[in-house]
This record gives structure tokens, C-alpha cells and sequence, in this order.
């Protein structure tokens, strides 16, 4: 079987394993969403019964998953037991927000990081190259959460001048729709400078080593032998062969961040993924748990596939040794 | 294997994917990308306006649906009841006053509303007595929803005219269901079936109410504009916002710079701050809701319930062991009230107050005097009672872990009983293990809770109606089953004449704190702020100035300077 077919085959059979797990993970569990709902109101037992045909949660668990699985493959996600509508339209537009997010963070993320990376990686045992790892370590460390709540302090408190909270301002009206990408604009500098902080040094890391393990190779020292220039060497013959770890580590930073950034997104109220799940836990939301689970983790394996794809292109030698 | 060498003897430009040029010509277009569009934001900060003379509400949590068959949030209802309008409705002092409906006469097994002329729905078309008989018959009928529970006695619902509806029950009801359900369009509603009307999302409501619906951004905003063509007199305010804050600093915040007008739930910790802050008015009001400890005394047979719950001597004895002061000091910081009924005082002259020997509250002698007497006198080498079998009276305590408030509860309760020589262990779980454990019908397996209730209707029914041996696998979670008590209920909610009324009410009430199945430990108190530049006129209002059964405060607020 060609590679890429069998590489599809393990995509579909790792996905329906977890969309398998995935159901009986949220159905095993203790706990009924149902009985949370009744215990607000004065439901009485009809009117029970009721929710739990409404919410598929009636019938066998094996007779529940099978459902699941037929409305699954319609495209359809399941049916949001607090906000009483179809889960593909909530999770639809947090996905939009936090794809808006992810993008200017891995921008800078990813550029900056490998940049720099190279640039330590290039400089190795100088004192600019200790400076930066050091700080990378440093920054590395850090909690999320923690510079988020800095920035806030910062920003919201101290100094003002950037919005703190949201993706645009509350009850604005906008002339036209320059202004308002402008507010929403404003809205993404400080999460996105917060992931980028922190996430950027693991770029930093990662590059920075690759790059001096390309360096000591034979073919390296026959580059300098050749008499090419120092830039020559570092771009065009430890760059591209440095940028295999780089490309793992990125299919995986994209992948994780459709999880959504979940503190960044919880610390300034940005409504994507992340905080779509966050709310979902403490609003016992089972079915919008599921589907944002089930998103991620496919979005994971995706990632992985079109990584492992890139690497053929990148490495003629990974497609040979296969 | 394929030569290295091969591919580095190749020209520069033929390496299509990285090189140094294209890969400093991403880094520099990234950066400007997004250094311009910094730039350009920062330089955007004040060109959009806000819009003038809204009511801007901060809150936490989002509402679930506009669906009124389906809504259960408190958020949900505050939100629709601007959009639809009920038959009648709470004035700022919290008594009935008309609505939809003119007149309301309740008169043997019926109620008879005389209904407004002049009413359109948001989309223009007419309002008719056809809309309520759909409403009432739909709920009635299907007994759909939260506000089922108040056609519990339903039989029809007419319209002899096109000026009259007529409710009809088994018997006679002494709380009027109009003050609570909404009244939707039945040209919208009435093609759908009841399936259909469960899952209906009502993505674009449309109402009679004094707003109508406006925006949603789902986890973020909701906005409502004022319905200019509505029966009542006009608000000053052009609409109204209810924006989510994921963090109480950043409320706070919000609120002294203006950016919010009012916040309906401040917590303790942050309400001391604002109280200082002179932008702001915060204040401190009686509310609906308590936090009580429940006791297991479930007799099915699978119930795993230590068995000396059932023991009212044992109960009792807690009961007189509890320092509900204490409680108030220490776990609310003074921002809660002593309580004992199951009824809060804000229900006036239902309320029960027990005086003098009858409070069963710090009072130790008195829990060693009746576990003495019960034969619980023998003690354990770590001072614990035993029963005259050998058990030591030894009980497990559950309570939400993130309910800190019932955290510190339990753990003062535990002190307490330590004292009278009963031991208590506390185990602190998520709402979800609470909610699953305490409901479990066929085999609780706990002993004491530490929980909460809200009344949704100033009407003494909903709170007194928790116990009734009819909700057990209703809202009875602590399995208590009195005849008496059951009996009186049928009465009191049957009984159109107040003062008798209120005799049986308040039998009840001392009934059921005598039983001590629930020690109602503290009254809670409603933490509010609004600023001060805002608006003017909102009136303090038990339960709420917003966030109440009232929506007074939102239609007659005055726009500040």
C-alpha cells in the first residue's frame, strides 16, 4: 500500500478510536447533567424524562453510542445541554475567534523563534548565545496564566491604553468595518503578546539545538572546507536540515492551540476554544466538552499527518527509507 | 541512501522551501504585519463610540437560551423578561401589578384576567388572547419547563372573548401563575411540535416587552433596544447590555471607570473594596436564597445513610450544636444573616421566627441534655458518643469543594458537634458528584450535606414545597416524608384568605424546624454596585435591585448627568 494511503488508514482508524473513547469517557463518568438541571427547578418527573430524550441521553449506552456515531458522521455534533442548540454552531464561531488568535500568535511565534534560534544556534558558546538561552529558560518558565495576569495588571490598571478583556469593546458602535477589525485588533495584542512570550522561547530552544547539531556534521565541515561564507553555511546547509525538529514542534504548537489557549483565553475573555471548554466544565456542558475534545485531539493527528507529509519534502531521505 | 552532497551542490536558488532571503521575507512581512497593525490599533483607540444611554450590566455568567419553554437560568429569565411580557407582573415593591393582563380575579377553582388592548408583538403583528390560551395550554398540557411547576394543577385555559382569559385548576390557587410565564407569539410557536418547541434555539426572540432583542455574541454580550411601540410608559433608556467579565477584578474594575453601570453579584471579598470607592454605590440587601444542612433521612432500602439520622433526637442535638453567629462571622464575614425557617424574612408576615425557648441554636448544654436523655450517653476514649450497641455517632459531611462558603460551614459545623461529642467528617466533592450523590433515590449513600436554595417566586410555595414527600425525586433532597406537613401544604396553597393563610404557613415552618431534617444556616444577603455616574433612581429592592423578580428598576431608572 502506498505510504500516503496507509498513512490516511491510520489517521481514520486512530480518529474513530478516539471519537469511540471520547463518548464513553463523558458517559462512564459519574454525575447527570440532567439531575444538575433538575435540582435549579421544580421539574417533575415527566418533565425529566423529557430532557433526557431531548438530550439523546435515554436508552442503553451502547444504543446512545451508536447514535452518537450516525449523527457524528451527518456532520452533527451533538446538542448543547446549557445553551439548548446544536453544538456545531457554538463551537463554529469559538473556532473562528481562537483561529484569529492562533494565527497572529504562531506568526510570531514561529518566526521569531526560529530567528532567533538560528541566531543562537549560529553563535554557539558566545556570550549572545548564553543571553538568549538564558532568557529563554527564563521566559520558558513562566506560567501562562501568570504573565497574562501581569499584562492585565499592567495594561488594565496601571498604565491603560489596551483593552484587557473580550474580543472587541463592549457596546461600541463603529462606522464602518475598518473600525471595528481596528478594535478587535486591539483586543488581540495582549494575549497574543502573552502566548508569544512564553511559547517563543521553546522555539528559540528547539532551533537553537537542532541547528548546532546540523552544525557539527561531516557535510558541515566539508561546507567550510569548500570556503563558503559563514551565512552560507548557516541558511542554506544547516538551516533546511535543522528545520526538521522545528517543523514536529510547530505541527504540534498549531495543534495544541486549538484546544484553544486555555488560560490566555480564560485570563482575557476571549471566546474561543479555550474558553468555550473552560465555561463548558463548570457548566457541566457535556456535549460541547465532547465535541471540543474530539475537534482537538483530530486536530492533533491532522497536524501530525501534514507534518509527516512536509518531511518528505523537506528530507527526500525520510521518503527513501521508507 | 541519498547523497548529502548531491542536494548541497545545488545553486541557492534552487531550494524552493527555506533559504535565508525567504525566510528573512516572512520574519520582516510578519513583523510589519503585525507592528502595523499595533500601530494602527493603538492609533484606533478612541474612534469607535459607545452607545449612549444603554444600561450596561456586568455579570459572569452567560444565559443559556431565549427559549422560555427551555431557559433555567436566572440570567436566562432576567434577560427575557425585557423581551416578553408575563400577564403581570412585580413592581419595585415586589407586589403584583398589572401587566398583559389589566385585572386578575381569582374566584373559586378559576382565575379570570381582563387583558390589554392595543398590544403588537416586535414583528407587528397583533397581540391576542389566542397568544396566552397557546402559552398556558402548551405548558399546561405538556408540562414544559421551569414554570410547569405552577400549572402543577392545571385543567384548561379559555377565551370567552376576545378581552377575557379564563384559568381553570383543580383547585383554588392562592399563588397567581401570571406573575411568572411569559407569553409568547403563537404564530411563531404554535406550527411546532412539542419535540420541536424543546429544542427550538429562539435565536431572534420576539416579544411584547418593553425590549425588544437585539444582539447575542455568545459568551460575550447580549443587547436588547427599547421597543418604542410598547403599551407602558417608555424607558429612558435606549436599550440595555449585559456584558460577561470571566474575572470579579476585572468587573470591579469596569464598574469604578464607568465602562459598567451596575453588577448584580459582588462577591464579599471584592464588595468591602468598592464600598470604599467613592464612583460607586455598593450595597448590601436581604435576599430570597439560604444555605442550610441537609440530613439523609431516606428510607428506601438501598439507602447506605448512616441509619441514626433517622433518630430526631440526634438531629436535634445538631441542631443545638450549630453557632449559625459564627457561621455569619466567619464564613460569610458578616455578610449573611442568622437564619432558622426554611421561609427567609423577606417573605413578611409568612416568615417564622422562633423566640425564646424554641430556637434551637448554640446552645451545647442543651444537645448534651437531649443526647443524654436519648441514651447516647456513653462516650468513646476520643470523647464520641456511642448508641447503647457500641456504635460512636460518627457522621460523613459532603459540600461543594468551590462553594468556599460551605466549605468553612462544615468545618465550623465539625468543631461545633465535636463538642457534644459527635464526630463529623467532611468530604468536599464538584457540583456534579454533589448533585448525583445527594439525588440518588435508590441508594443515597451519605449522612449531612452543606447546600443551597433560591426561592424564583416571591410566594412562600416554592421553598415550602422542597420537603413534600411528592418531590421526593423532585427537589426533596434530604428524603423527608411528613403526612402533616404534606397535608398543610395542600392547604396553605389552596387558601385564598391571608391571614388564614398565613396561620398554616407558619405551622409548617415550625414543623419543619422542629424536625431538624434541615438546619437553615445562614440568610443570604445580595451584594450589588452600581456608579454613581451612570444612571439615577435605581431603588434598593429586597432580592435585588436587578437580578430580581422585579423589572422595574431597568424601566424606571433616569440617565445621570
Amino acid at each position: 500500500m502506498p505510504f500516503f494511503l496507509r498513512r490516511i488508514a491510520t489517521l481514520s482508524s486512530s480518529i474513530f478510536a478516539i471519537v469511540t473513547f471520547n463518548f464513553f469517557l463523558f458517559h462512564i463518568i459519574p454525575g447527570d447533567p440532567i439531575r444538575l438541571i433538575a435540582r435549579t427547578q421544580r421539574l417533575n418527573t415527566e418533565a425529566i424524562a423529557k430532557l433526557r430524550t431531548s438530550f439523546g441521553l435515554d436508552g442503553s449506552l451502547l444504543s446512545q453510542y451508536f447514535r452518537y456515531l450516525s449523527k457524528l458522521l451527518h456532520g452533527d455534533l451533538g446538542y448543547s445541554f446549557f445553551y439548548k442548540e446544536n453544538v456545531s454552531g457554538i463551537v463554529g464561531r469559538a473556532l473562528g475567534n481562537t483561529f484569529l488568535l492562533l494565527t497572529a500568535s504562531t506568526l510570531i511565534v514561529v518566526t521569531c523563534g526560529i530567528a532567533i534560534g538560528v541566531f543562537a544556534g549560529s553563535r554557539q558558546g558566545k556570550k549572545s548565545d548564553t543571553a538568549t538561552v538564558v532568557s529563554s529558560l527564563i521566559l520558558w518558565s513562566m506560567p501562562t496564566f501568570w504573565v497574562g495576569m501581569l499584562l492585565v495588571f499592567t495594561f488594565g490598571v496601571w498604565v491603560g491604553g489596551l483593552p484587557i478583556s473580550g474580543i472587541s469593546t463592549a457596546n461600541a458602535l463603529y462606522s464602518n468595518w475598518f473600525q471595528y477589525a481596528m478594535d478587535i485588533g486591539q483586543h488581540l495584542i495582549l494575549p497574543t503578546v502573552t502566548l508569544a512570550i512564553v511559547d517563543i522561547a521553546f522555539f528559540i530552544i528547539i532551533t537553537r539545538t537542532a541547528l548546532i547539531e546540523v552544525m557539527s556534521e561531516d557535510y558541515m565541515l566539508t561546507a567550510r572546507g569548500k570556503g563558503l561564507s559563514r551565512r552560507t553555511i548557516v541558511w542554506r546547509h544547516g538551516f533546511r536540515n535543522a528545520m526538521l525538529p522545528v517543523l514536529t514542534a510547530s505541527a504540534l504548537y498549531i495543534s495544541a492551540l486549538v484546544g484553544g489557549a486555555i488560560q490566555v483565553e480564560v485570563v482575557f475573555s476571549w471566546p474561543g476554544m479555550g474558553l468555550l471548554m473552560y465555561n463548558a466544565v463548570l457548566a457541566r456542558d457535556y456535549s460541547v466538552l465532547e465535541a471540543s475534545f474530539l475537534l482537538t485531539t483530530v486536530a492533533v493527528l491532522v497536524a501530525n499527518f501534514a507534518a509527516d507529509m512536509l518531511y518528505r519534502v523537506l528530507d527526500p531521505r525520510v521518503a527513501v527509507s521508507k | 541512501m541519498v547523497s548529502i552532497e548531491s542536494s548541497s551542490n545545488q545553486p541557492e536558488a534552487q531550494h524552493p522551501v527555506f533559504n535565508r532571503r525567504t525566510f528573512l521575507q516572512a520574519a520582516l512581512a510578519t513583523t510589519a504585519v503585525v507592528g502595523v497593525g499595533s500601530f494602527l490599533t493603538a492609533c484606533g483607540v478612541k474612534t469607535q463610540k459607545v452607545v449612549s444611554k444603554l444600561i450596561r450590566v456586568g455579570w459572569k455568567a452567560d444565559m443559556d437560551t431565549f427559549n422560555p419553554f427551555t431557559t433555567v437560568t436566572t440570567e436566562g429569565v432576567e434577560i427575557q423578561s425585557m423581551i416578553y411580557d408575563k400577564l403581570l407582573d412585580y413592581g419595585l415593591d415586589l407586589q403584583s401589578e398589572p401587566s398583559l393582563a389589566t385585572k386578575s380575579v381569582s374566584a373559586g377553582n378559576t382565575i379570570t384576567y381582563t387583558i390589554r388592548d392595543g398590544v403588537t408583538w416586535h414583528d407587528g403583528t397583533p397581540f391576542s388572547v389566542k397568544d396566552i390560551v397557546y402559552t398556558y395550554e402548551t405548558i399546561g398540557k405538556n408540562q414544559l419547563g421551569i414554570n410547569a411547576q405552577f400549572l402543577a394543577d392545571y385543567v384548561s385555559v379559555s377565551a370567552p372573548d376576545d378581552k377575557t382569559v379564563v384559568l381553570t385548576f383543580t383547585r383554588p390557587q392562592a399563588f397567581d401563575p401570571g406573575l411568572v410565564i411569559p407569553i409568547v407569539p403563537a404564530h411563531i410557536w404554535s406550527t411546532k411540535s412539542t419535540d420541536e418547541i424543546s429544542k427550538f434555539d429562539n435565536l431572534a426572540p420576539i416579544g411584547t416587552g418593553p425590549f425588544a432583542f437585539g444582539t447575542r455574541k455568545q459568551g460575550q454580550i447580549v443587547t436588547v433596544t427599547r421597543n418604542d411601540k410598547w403599551w407602558g410608559t417608555a424607558p429612558e433608556a435606549s436599550g440595555i447590555s449585559w456584558a460577561i467579565y470571566s474575572n470579579d477584578d476585572l468587573l470591579a474594575q469596569a464598574l469604578k471607570n464607568g465602562e459598567v453601570d451596575i453588577t448584580p453579584n459582588v462577591p464579599p471579598t471584592v464588595f468591602d473594596g468598592l464600598k470604599k470607592d467613592s464612583a460607586v454605590t455598593a450595597v448590601e440587601l436581604d435576599s430570597f436564597s439560604f444555605h442550610h444542612i441537609g440530613m439523609n433521612v431516606s428510607k428506601v432500602k438501598g439507602s447506605t445513610g448512616n441509619p441514626l439520622m433517622h433518630d430526631r433526637a440526634i438531629r436535634q442535638a445538631l441542631g443545638y450544636a450549630l453557632d449559625r453567629n459564627q457561621i455569619v462571622q466567619i464564613a460569610y464575614a458578616g455578610h449573611a444573616l442568622p437564619a432558622g425557617s426554611i421561609l427567609t424574612p423577606n417573605f413578611g408576615d409568612y416568615y417564622y421566627e422562633p423566640k425564646g425557648d424554641a430556637v434551637i441554636d448554640n446552645n451545647p448544654a442543651k444537645a448534651n441534655a437531649i443526647l443524654d436523655a436519648a441514651g447516647y450517653s456513653a462516650k468513646g476514649s476520643d470523647g464520641i458518643r456511642k448508641t447503647k450497641d457500641g456504635k460512636s455517632l460518627s457522621f460523613r459531611v459532603i459540600c461543594t469543594a468551590t462553594t468556599s462558603v460551605d466549605v468553612r460551614t462544615a468545618q465550623l459545623f465539625q468543631a461545633t458537634a465535636e463538642k457534644v461529642g459527635i464526630k463529623l467528617t467532611l468530604t468536599t466533592v464538584d457540583s456534579d458528584t454533589m448533585a448525583s450523590a445527594v439525588y440518588n433515590l435508590e441508594n443515597p449513600d451519605w449522612d449531612i450535606f452543606v447546600w443551597g436554595w433560591d426561592s424564583g417566586v416571591n410566594d412562600p410555595s416554592y421553598l415550602l414545597g422542597v420537603p413534600l414527600t411528592s418531590q421526593i425525586g423532585g427537589n426533596n433532597d434530604v428524603f423527608y416524608s411528613n403526612p402533616v406537613y404534606d397535608d398543610l401544604f395542600t392547604k396553605q396553597s389552596a387558601e385564598l384568605d391571608h391571614t388564614k393563610r398565613v396561620a398554616i404557613v407558619q405551622e409548617m415552618q415550625k414543623l419543619f424546624y422542629e424536625d431538624c431534617v434541615y438546619l437553615v444556616a445562614v440568610y443570604l444577603k445580595k451584594l450589588q454596585a452600581y456608579n454613581n455616574s451612570g444612571w439615577t433612581g435605581w431603588t434598593n429592592v429586597a432580592g435585588g435591585i436587578i437580578f430580581n423578580f422585579t423589572r422595574d428598576n431597568y424601566l424606571k431608572v433616569k440617565a445621570g448627568k
